[in-house]
Order: C-alpha cells, then sequence, then structure tokens
C-alpha cells in the first residue's frame, strides 16, 4: 500500500515535471496569476468517515444572563479548510465562500511560492502556533470557555495552546503591543455575536494551510455567531495593509461534536518530521 | 486597597453559599519558584532513582523542558511564570504562560479516572473541595518530565495529589505529594505558594520562538 503510494507519488512529480511550460520570459507587465489547487494530499484525502447518527440541532443555546453559550459538553471541529478564500482546496470543502483576494504583489507571489512548494515551511509544520484565524479553520477541536470577562480558548492542536479574549469596550488594546503569534484579543457581544478585535501580530503566520500570508499590520474582526445548536458561523475580516491593498473576509462553518472532549497533544513531541519537508 | 476589594469579594463568595472560595477570576497567579522539591530534607529515592538525579542534575541537557516540551505536574507550578484559573461548573482549567502555552484541565464533575490513561506530560487530573481547599489528583504521566528544575524523576506510574488553599486574598498554600512506588520508596511531600496579581494578564511567550530553525 505505502509502496503504491510512493510510486503512484513518484510518477505524479515525474508527470508535473514533463508538464511544465517550456521556459520562456513573460512580459514584465504580466500580473502573475494565482495558484491553482494542487489537488489531495493523497488519494481518498477528506473522505468523510462514517461518525453513526447524525446530532439533531436544536435551537442555540444562551447563559443564564442571556449572552449567547458558546459552550456545553462538546467541542467545536472546523475540519480541514486550506483555503480561506476558495470553497474547495485539496479536493476537499474549504471555506464557505469564495473571496477574489486583494494580494499585494509580495503576497500573490509569496502565496504562488507556498503552494508550488508544497507549504515546506509552514510554521505549523514546525509545531509553531497556527495562530488567528487559522485555528478556525484548521482540523483540531476547541473549546470556548466563558467566564464574566473573558471568553477561553482551548485547543487540541499545535502544542495544547489556549488563547484568552478579554470582554472589554472596542478599542481598549494596549500601547505598545509586543509583537505575538495570537494577537491581543478585545470582544465584545452583539446581540448574540462575540465580536472580537484582535491586533499585535508578528507577521509571521499563514492565515491558512494554503499559504496566505500576513505581516506585522495585520488587524482582525472576528465574528462568532451560533446559529443553532450545533453550528458557529466564523467572519473574520482581514485587514492587513501591509500584506492586502483592501480589507477582505473569509467564512467558514464550524461544527459542534457533542460530548467530545480535548485531548492532550503535544507537537513538539518527538518532532523529526519538518527536516524532512524539502518541497520541490 | 485592592486586598480589601478581594477580601470583601471573598466574604461575598461564602456569603452567597458558594461552598468554596474564589480562585482569583480576575488576575494571575504567580509560584514562589522551588528549584529542588526536597526543600533540604531527605527524598526517599529508590537506588535507581537516585543515580538518575544525580546525572539530570549533572546533565541539564537532559531537561526536555529546554526543548519547549511541556514542563509536567508539579514543576509547572513551581516555577517562576504566571498563570490564570478559571473556573466552571464541569472543570477547572489552569492556563499556562510558561511552559510551552499549554493548559490543563481538571475535572470536578465527580468522574474517576480511565482505568488505562494514556500516558501523557500533564496527565489526568480530577478534583474535589475539601472545606476551601482544592484538592488534585493526578495519574496517567508519561516518564519523560522532571519534577523540579533539579531534576527529580519519576515513572510513569507517578500519582500526583495537589492542595490548593487561599489563606488570603493574596495568597496560595501550594502543597504537594509525590506517590511514585516505580521511582521511591515511600510518598513524600513539597510546598510553595503562590502570590495573586490583580488585573494582571499572561503574555504570550512561545517558547519555541526561541529554539526554531
Amino acid at each position: 500500500m505505502r509502496a503504491s503510494f510512493l510510486l503512484s507519488a513518484a510518477g505524479l512529480a515525474l508527470a508535473s515535471l514533463f508538464a511544465q511550460p517550456p521556459a520562456a520570459n513573460p512580459p514584465p507587465a504580466a500580473k502573475p496569476s494565482l495558484a491553482k489547487d494542487p489537488g489531495p494530499f493523497f488519494p481518498g484525502f477528506g473522505v468523510e468517515q462514517d461518525q453513526g447518527p447524525k446530532p439533531v440541532a436544536g435551537p442555540a443555546p444562551h447563559l443564564p444572563d442571556g449572552r449567547p453559550d458558546f459552550g456545553g459538553n462538546g467541542a467545536w471541529y472546523p475540519g480541514f479548510n486550506g483555503n480561506l478564500a476558495e470553497t474547495t482546496w485539496k479536493g476537499v470543502k474549504s471555506a464557505d465562500k469564495h473571496v477574489d483576494v486583494p494580494f499585494l504583489p509580495w503576497t500573490l507571489q509569496t502565496f504562488n511560492e507556498r503552494v508550488e512548494n508544497r507549504a515546506k515551511d509552514d510554521p505549523e509544520a514546525k509545531c509553531l502556533p497556527v495562530g488567528v484565524p487559522r485555528f478556525m479553520f484548521d482540523p483540531y477541536p476547541f473549546q470556548m470557555i466563558q467566564t464574566r470577562n473573558q471568553v477561553v480558548f482551548v485547543f487540541e492542536g499545535d502544542n495544547y495552546l489556549w488563547r484568552i479574549v478579554n470582554i472589554e469596550p472596542a478599542g481598549t488594546h494596549p500601547k505598545n503591543l509586543p509583537p505575538t503569534w495570537l494577537g491581543d484579543a478585545v470582544g465584545h457581544y452583539e446581540g448574540d455575536t462575540l465580536v472580537v478585535d484582535v491586533t499585535g501580530f508578528n507577521g509571521l503566520a499563514w492565515l491558512d494551510q494554503a499559504g496566505h500570508a500576513t505581516s506585522d499590520k495585520l488587524h482582525l474582526t472576528e465574528r462568532y455567531t451560533r446559529t443553532d445548536s450545533l453550528t458557529l458561523k466564523y467572519e473574520v475580516t482581514i485587514d492587513d495593509p501591509g500584506a492586502y491593498s483592501k480589507p477582505w473576509t473569509a467564512y467558514n462553518t464550524v461544527r459542534w461534536r457533542p460530548g467530545m472532549e480535548l485531548m492532550e497533544n503535544i507537537c513538539q513531541e518527538d518532532e523529526k518530521s519538518s527536516i524532512h519537508m524539502i518541497g520541490k | 486597597m485592592k486586598g480589601l476589594i478581594l477580601l470583601a469579594a471573598l466574604a461575598v463568595l461564602h456569603a452567597q453559599g458558594q461552598v468554596h472560595p474564589d480562585l482569583g477570576a480576575d488576575g494571575v497567579w504567580l509560584p514562589r519558584p522551588v528549584a529542588d522539591l526536597a526543600l533540604n530534607a531527605n527524598v526517599p529515592f529508590q537506588d535507581w532513582a537516585r543515580l538518575k538525579f544525580q546525572e539530570n542534575h549533572a546533565k541539564k541537557q537532559n531537561d526536555l523542558d529546554v526543548r519547549c516540551l511541556p514542563p509536567g505536574i508539579p514543576r509547572i507550578n513551581v516555577m517562576a511564570r504566571p498563570f490564570a484559573i478559571v473556573e466552571t461548573p464541569s472543570r477547572i482549567l489552569f492556563v499556562y504562560e510558561g511552559g510551552g502555552h499549554v493548559w490543563r484541565q481538571v475535572w470536578m464533575d465527580g468522574r474517576a479516572h480511565p482505568k488505562d490513561p494514556n500516558p501523557n506530560w500533564l496527565g489526568h487530573s480530577i478534583g474535589h473541595w475539601e472545606g476551601d481547599a482544592l484538592v488534585v489528583d493526578s495519574v496517567g504521566f508519561n516518564d519523560r518530565t522532571w519534577l523540579d528544575d533539579a531534576g527529580h524523576p519519576h515513572t510513569e506510574q507517578l500519582h500526583v495529589i495537589e492542595k490548593y488553599t487561599r489563606t488570603s486574598p493574596l495568597t496560595m498554600k501550594y502543597e504537594v505529594t509525590i506517590d511514585d512506588p516505580g521511582a521511591y520508596t515511600r510518598p513524600w511531600t513539597s510546598s510553595s505558594s503562590l502570590s495573586f496579581r490583580p488585573g494582571e494578564r499572561l503574555a504570550e511567550d512561545i517558547c519555541l520562538d526561541k529554539i526554531s530553525k
């Protein structure tokens, strides 16, 4: 099985070598086109396993004081959504809506390189934090714990990370924020929606597995709405003048898995793989 | 002044009929660091564990904490790095700034430990209240962490009992019992304390940033 997979992978690599167009110097003014979906990681990738009977959705729960309740006995599972601007990626369902991403030249070039070199420099593969908003598009379950003045996100993925959103009036980020992977997050409730304003990023995280880049000017507005007991609608507006010519918005639907508990997952345990990611 | 407010908050919690003190929702806890849990006492080593301790003590490169792996329990609670305690009805979360930005959950819903837990870095933890003290019982550890900076080793048989007692608005007493029949001839205890820092927040510190290629 493994041998035949390797053989077919080698065949694909050869085929792609011969399929490349003859070298030609494009006219200098030509805008580089967007890299295409490279297709499934492996044959059969993303085929849904039978999870048994589907749970039936009820109304979205609320806390006694009327705030939306993002918790309960279970966990949120985004699934694999490799590209937050495409509805399919790697051969499976990706973000909810297609977006024409307003790339700056360097981010288009970087995106294309990352797709074409098979994401060999993905920080996630080195056990670094995937960051925000990628946590909402990557296949790691998470939970949201609401206290009076915070929403604590706990993640199974990466190195078993957490993220805290402080519930405060908008515009109350501390001055002179140090650059970080997860940014400084300030949230408030608008009816049934949790709105989170995030800034103070280090510009190292990728927005998704495909490789949309960020700069340290990244500013996010996230909107979390539990539309029924089993469904979390996620919207994120990416405002990054260092990377994109105007703000753009990506969408995902995150599913509730009743009864699911998070397991400790330490990516860094026996991490020996990333040095073998050589791209092509 | 803040202390008075907190004292009032504690009193209110008790007055409302809550059976235990608040664990500090509006701030973080900073441990008084304890590099060597033996605290100048004799630790009931088994022979191999004494040798391993001496080796660890001499060879700091054995320490997986410097390779950004989780420090384990109780070490992560006696390092000079703050953490927050988040209480929910079914579990208590410990959210750590240090040790790789990890979190830990203590189940408060009355469940037992699993019969054959998957050995991991932070163990499987269940808790209950004994008066004003939170008692946390943990098993299911791998044998790769050290109990402290000094390098006290343990096996997968490690069983840790921690007791958190908020003795004042700004102070938590921390007592720990190490019960590991694979490494020590009998259970032994150590202690430290935690200082409450009202209104403070945790910073992001990604250990791997410092060692990534």
